[in-house]
């Protein structure tokens, strides 16, 4: 074997040896379970799967519900909304404003959903009694997961408020202006 | 003599005339494993695949999806704007708005996924 080879070989399993200590680390970091934990999950893993299948059917049925209702607020109410008043040569550009933040705001929640349920079928998919720790960090993160959709769900609600406030103020003014001509 | 002249004649064949079946058949089977991954790979990455509940997981469900939307009734872009046409307005947006503000979608405390509503910890959560 000549030097070249020699060393390309060596090289080979430096890096494989360095890549598995890397991950073996990154793994030991990004766990904080502890030894009494793992025995929790390990006596808790069928009714925690249990758990976890039930909240996924009930998450999708929450998603596609909802997200039909928000989307229909947006294209069959807001924009429709918008239109009128801008037909009617009045100022609609708050009612954009929201309409808009409402909008990206959807935008959020289908990609975060996405994101979630994918993770939360990993987490499901995860052997809880033979892997407790990767079931704790997989769960973990279809959390983290879960709290940003909430967040979404929350920006939704807010900016339906903020049209709705929006509205009555629309209203006064209009009212207003007839009442002064 | 004449054995030795057809067996010249089968080995000039080019092997793409030998095995066109075979080849016809891999073929196929390729091209539809690459049509099958594209659209497993839509399905995966455009969100379709959250929203079919059709899925083996999601049969205990699946009845109480809402089919259509009958009662989603839409605003008309066309027309005055005066106290009735916002008056009609309000309506429709206040019957939409109170339905998704009767449950906490995606909520709870603690959080359905924390430690300790999976039995995982007692007091910490996630």
């Amino acid at each position: 074997m000549t030097i070249f080879k020699k060393l390309t070989v060596i090289s080979l399993l430096s890096a494989i040896l360095l890549s598995l200590i890397f991950i073996a680390s990154a793994r030991a970091v990004s766990s904080n379970v502890t030894d009494q934990q793992i025995q929790r999950i390990r006596e808790n893993c069928l009714s925690a799967k249990a758990t976890l299948k039930q909240l996924h059917a009930s998450d999708a049925l929450l998603r596609v519900n909802r997200g039909q209702i928000y989307e229909s607020i947006s294209i069959k109410l807001m924009s429709k909304f918008n239109g009128r008043v801008a037909n009617n040569g009045l100022d609609n550009s708050t009612f954009v404003s929201v309409t808009n933040r409402y909008n990206l705001a959807l935008d959020d929640f289908r990609s975060h959903y996405i994101k979630y349920e994918e993770h939360l079928s990993a987490a499901i998919a995860v052997d809880c009694l033979k892997q407790p720790v990767s079931f704790y960090d997989a769960v973990s993160v279809a959390n983290s997961d879960r709290i940003k959709v909430h967040s979404d769900i929350t920006k939704l609600n807010q900016a339906i408020d903020q049209y709705r406030s929006s509205l009555t103020q629309f209203e006064n003014n209009l009212l207003a202006d007839k009442e002064s001509n | 003599m004449e054995a030795n002249k057809t067996n010249s004649i089968y080995d000039d064949r080019s092997f793409k005339d030998r095995h066109s079946f075979l080849l016809f058949i891999t073929g196929s089977i390729l091209v539809s494993t690459v049509i099958v991954v594209i659209s497993m790979t839509m399905y995966n990455g455009s969100g379709a695949a959250q929203l079919d509940l059709s899925r083996p997981g999601y049969v205990s469900v699946r009845s109480q999806a809402i089919e259509g939307e009958s009662d989603f009734q839409s605003y008309s872009s066309v027309g005055t704007m005066d106290k009735e046409a916002i008056d009609s307005f309000k309506k429709l947006f206040d019957k939409q708005s109170k339905k998704l503000k009767a449950v906490d979608a995606f909520g709870g405390s603690p959080s359905p996924l924390s430690p300790v509503s999976l039995g995982i910890d007692d007091q910490t959560a996630l």
